[in-house]
């Protein structure tokens, strides 16, 4: 499974989903593939679930709305271990991050 | 009538040397992508000033991108017809943005209740808030997410200025930001 446009590249591996890019989405609807993807692998019910994020270079508050979003679906299932894997070396990471562990404390939240 | 949102003290100072960039509606059929091309564009030429010290570029060069970016998406997304207006200036405290369009009368009157909410209290705080309130109910847009993100994260403090314009129904609304600049490597 993969979404690819010019700017950025969503796939998923297992239950780890990737994302490599500069992604500016326009709405949240422009986020609905991405968001039917990780949907998707939730409904697979995964012990784990990975957003590597290490290689998003910007995510404008759209997208950041979106992985908030998938966030709170994950909290839904406690079985569920939600694991997002950033980078201090691309500030909006270090920066906006952190917001997803306050909606979800569970979460691990890995910048390596 | 003029109304004022937002922190007062910024929505002033934009005289001193000021680099603008306009973009003009028809000849650009202006779309989203100038969003992202204009604010790379701003981002690099005000982080030039610190390429001697990598992680400094890399840190100013991204929050003004950052900035520029999502106030221009706002501009973009919610303007009337007619061109957009951006002045920028940096000092060694902070960088400067003015973001100016005109924008309808009924734009207006929904943008100003927003930030009624979204200016009074702490921006970290109302964040989470309306994440949780918008994921709990999915008819609700994302709208305000940006600003809270600017202000909780990127410590910008945002005025916004609405007044007449020329046309009838049209308010010409522009938006003030200012971010601190921190150079801590050299």
């Amino acid at each position: 499974m993969e979404i690819k446009t010019d700017d950025y590249r969503v796939w998923v591996e297992g239950s780890d989903i990737f994302f490599d890019g500069a992604m500016r989405l326009a709405s949240s609807e422009a986020g609905a593939p991405i968001t039917a993807l990780a949907t998707s692998v939730l409904a697979s019910n995964p012990s784990s679930i990975t957003l590597n994020l290490k290689d998003l270079q910007f995510l404008n508050s759209s997208g950041i709305n979106l992985l908030a979003k998938f966030t709170i679906e994950v909290r839904k299932h406690p079985d569920v271990r939600l694991i997002v894997r950033g980078t201090p070396d691309i500030p909006w990471q270090s920066k906006s991050l952190p917001n997803l562990k306050k909606l979800h404390p569970a979460l691990v939240l890995l910048m390596d | 009538m003029t109304t004022l949102f937002g922190t007062p003290d910024i929505a002033i100072g934009m005289k001193e040397s000021v680099s603008r960039v306009r973009l003009y509606d028809g000849p650009l059929d202006l779309s989203w992508r100038h969003c992202a091309t204009t604010s790379d564009f701003i981002a690099d030429l005000f982080a030039l000033r610190f390429r001697s010290s990598r992680n400094d570029y890399r840190e100013v060069r991204h929050s003004i991108g950052y900035l520029v970016n999502e106030l221009i998406e706002n501009a973009v997304k919610f303007r009337a017809p007619g061109e957009i207006v951006i002045e920028a200036s940096m000092d060694s405290q902070c960088f400067k943005l003015k973001v100016s369009n005109d924008i309808d009368g009924e734009i207006a009157s929904e943008f100003q209740s927003l930030l009624a909410d979204i200016t009074v209290g702490d921006p970290r705080d109302l964040l989470i808030q309306r994440i949780e309130a918008n994921a709990a109910n999915p008819d609700v847009s994302g709208s305000g997410l940006g600003l809270l993100t600017l202000m909780g994260d990127y410590g910008a403090r945002l005025a916004w200025i609405f007044s007449p314009a020329g046309e009838s129904d049209r308010i010409c609304l522009e938006t003030y930001a200012s971010i601190p600049i921190s150079q801590t490597h050299n």
